[in-house]
């Protein structure tokens, strides 16, 4: 894929350090990115370091739970087949975790919205009881203790060190770089491929349906949205209301990219849905009326038998298999695996 | 109370201001778990008291002083005494009856991604899952509080429009008396914060109705204004 490369000044780390430049490419057909790696240049030393810290166990309580527990690269880094995420002490997620990519396009994080920046994010996860149930200090001062984190530090920032703003600066390297624009819709976006009879159906009935929220290229308006789900009384999760503290925003949720959406079930901010076509008859019949329920709703989208056969077959098409099979991203000690993971909590 | 003292300093340091924070219950300084009794006869211990400043400066009464302020924040720490006093640049030479300083971290700085020093989220006035910095935290116990282990706890952050709860704070000096700043002579204020205020404020703070209040919104707001009225009036009492 032809590319645009927009880190056009020289990496000062990279002329100091030595390190070595890694400048973040933005496919051609995707709008420019939200995060820019503004004071956080992205090298091969920095984002090494990110991929090791995503994949180390350290970084949670008991040593089980590594971000790549629930953000596992063969289900484009959300967790495969779970509707909550396993964490600390018998416990899961308070909500189904969203796969990783093209995260520098997103202004903001979280199926509503409340963290502000994407070096910020892993705080949320590590901090939380029932995810990594860890605590910053403690994680510095194991990471200090390692015989080789101090010189990937050393290496990846210039100076000895390790500090929150660094191990988070690496994260955010590694998982910013975290971008998928080579599905099957991307190859007939650059004339590479045609979509068969079937996907091309369903191409231009989901932009009739359903770009209005999922637009392309990253199908995906970041708009909050009350989708019409009836809430979970155990759960009692509001959305983005517990953000603003406004009622306007009751049961509103981030409209989910639908890249890589075949890997990514089960659906929903709690994962309720466990197939695309229980999504689909969910827009058809299944809509809650409520105040904030999203406009174009209030009547469901009509979707047929047909239509969510085409339907299915052109978002088969969004699955970006060199992605999840891209070793950059795999864990640096094991490597990629080529099966689905095994449930080991 | 604003308390001022002067020392003479070396003459070729450039000028500043000392600001002392010191906090009171009942006009005598706050010590850490030790049991109080707030307006509302309810017993309370705090064991942290910790708030971020920024932007502080002297008021200059005559034209001519460009109000100067100092860069970056200040975590203003009960548990660490040497962190209550902070020293900030200021122009010589003008008359100034007060100071101004922001409380807590503006928007600005909200969303600047991973940072370090006296933002750094290790310093545990982070929010991690609603991303923003408390502007201030007060933490203890007390008998009537219904949280587990009779906790209390104000964590009070907020930075959005209406429920911000970041704000500009000027504080003059009472009878509008008079201090100046000199290459000379450093001058430190004292910036008393009576904690009577904090519970006997605009929105009355009975620990038994409100023992925590730890997330943004409206609530978070009025105790935020009731914490500004902790900082009482100023006086100079000392000008040498």
């Amino acid at each position: 894929m032809k590319s645009v490369t927009i880190i056009t000044g020289i990496c000062l780390g990279c002329l100091l350090w030595g390190l070595t430049p890694f400048p973040f490419r933005v496919p051609e057909h995707f709008p420019p990115p939200v995060y820019r790696f503004r004071n956080n240049e992205r090298t091969k030393e920095g984002f090494e370091l990110g991929r090791k810290l995503f994949y180390d166990g350290r970084l949670s309580r008991d040593g089980n739970f590594p971000c790549s527990s629930c953000h596992q690269q063969y289900a484009a880094f959300a967790t495969y087949e779970h509707r909550l995420s396993h964490g600390f002490n018998n416990q899961f997620s308070f909500r189904n975790a969203p796969g990783l990519f093209n995260l520098v396009w997103q202004k903001e994080l979280n199926w509503d919205g409340g963290v502000n920046h994407i070096e910020v994010q892993p705080l949320a996860p590590l901090l939380d009881p029932h995810e990594m149930a860890e605590d910053i200090n403690h994680v510095i001062s194991q990471l200090k203790k390692d015989k080789i984190y101090p010189t990937l530090f050393n290496r990846a920032f210039g100076s000895p060190g390790i500090n929150s703003q660094r191990i988070l600066k690496a994260l955010a390297q590694f998982t910013g770089s975290l971008v998928s624009a080579d599905s099957k819709y991307d190859q007939v976006k650059s004339g590479k491929v045609r979509f068969n009879t079937y996907e091309q159906k369903g191409y231009e009935i989901f932009q009739q349906k359903c770009t209005r929220c999922h637009q392309e290229p990253l199908f995906t308006d970041f708009s909050y949205r009350n989708t019409g789900m009836a809430t979970d009384s155990s759960l009692n999760d509001f959305g983005r209301m517990r953000i603003t503290g406004r009622k306007e925003d009751s049961l509103k949720f981030r409209v989910p990219s639908l890249r890589n959406v075949f890997l990514t079930f089960p659906y929903g901010h709690d994962g309720r849905f466990a197939t695309i076509s229980q999504v689909l008859e969910h827009y058809n019949s299944g809509i809650i009326q409520s105040s904030t329920l999203d406009s174009t709703l209030k009547n469901g989208i009509s979707i047929t038998n047909d239509d969510r056969f085409y339907l299915i077959n052109f978002l088969g098409t969004l699955t970006d298999s060199i992605f999840i099979k891209n070793p950059l991203y795999s864990d640096p000690e094991t490597g990629l695996r080529n099966s689905a993971p095994v449930d080991v909590h | 109370m604003l308390m001022t003292s002067f020392q003479k300093s070396d003459p070729s340091a450039a000028p500043s201001l000392m600001i002392h924070f010191q906090a009171y219950v009942h006009g005598e300084p706050l010590q850490l778990n030790k049991k109080y009794k707030n307006p509302f006869g309810e017993v309370f211990e705090l064991n942290r008291f910790r708030f971020y400043i920024g932007k502080a400066g002297p008021l200059y009464t005559e034209s001519g002083f460009k109000p100067t302020v100092s860069t970056g924040y200040q975590l203003i720490d009960f548990s660490d005494t040497s962190s209550t006093r902070i020293e900030i640049p200021a122009s010589a030479g003008g008359a100034c009856n007060g100071i101004q300083f922001q409380l807590g971290v503006d928007s600005a700085d909200q969303n600047k991604g991973a940072q370090s020093g006296m933002l750094d989220p290790a310093k545990g006035m982070f929010w991690t899952w609603n991303s923003g910095y408390l502007s201030f935290k007060i933490e203890g116990y007390s008998p009537i509080s219904s949280q587990p282990a009779h906790i209390i706890a104000y964590h009070i952050g907020g930075y959005r429009f209406p429920n911000s709860t970041v704000w500009n704070i000027k504080i003059n000096t009472t009878n509008e008396e008079v201090f100046r700043i000199t290459k000379e002579n450093r001058v430190t204020v004292e910036v008393p914060i009576e904690l009577d205020y904090f519970f006997d404020g605009p929105t009355p703070l009975h620990i038994k109705e409100i023992p925590a209040c730890t997330i943004p919104g409206p609530e978070a707001r009025n105790l935020s204004e009731n914490f500004i009225a902790s900082f009482t009036g100023l006086t100079l009492i000392t000008n040498k």
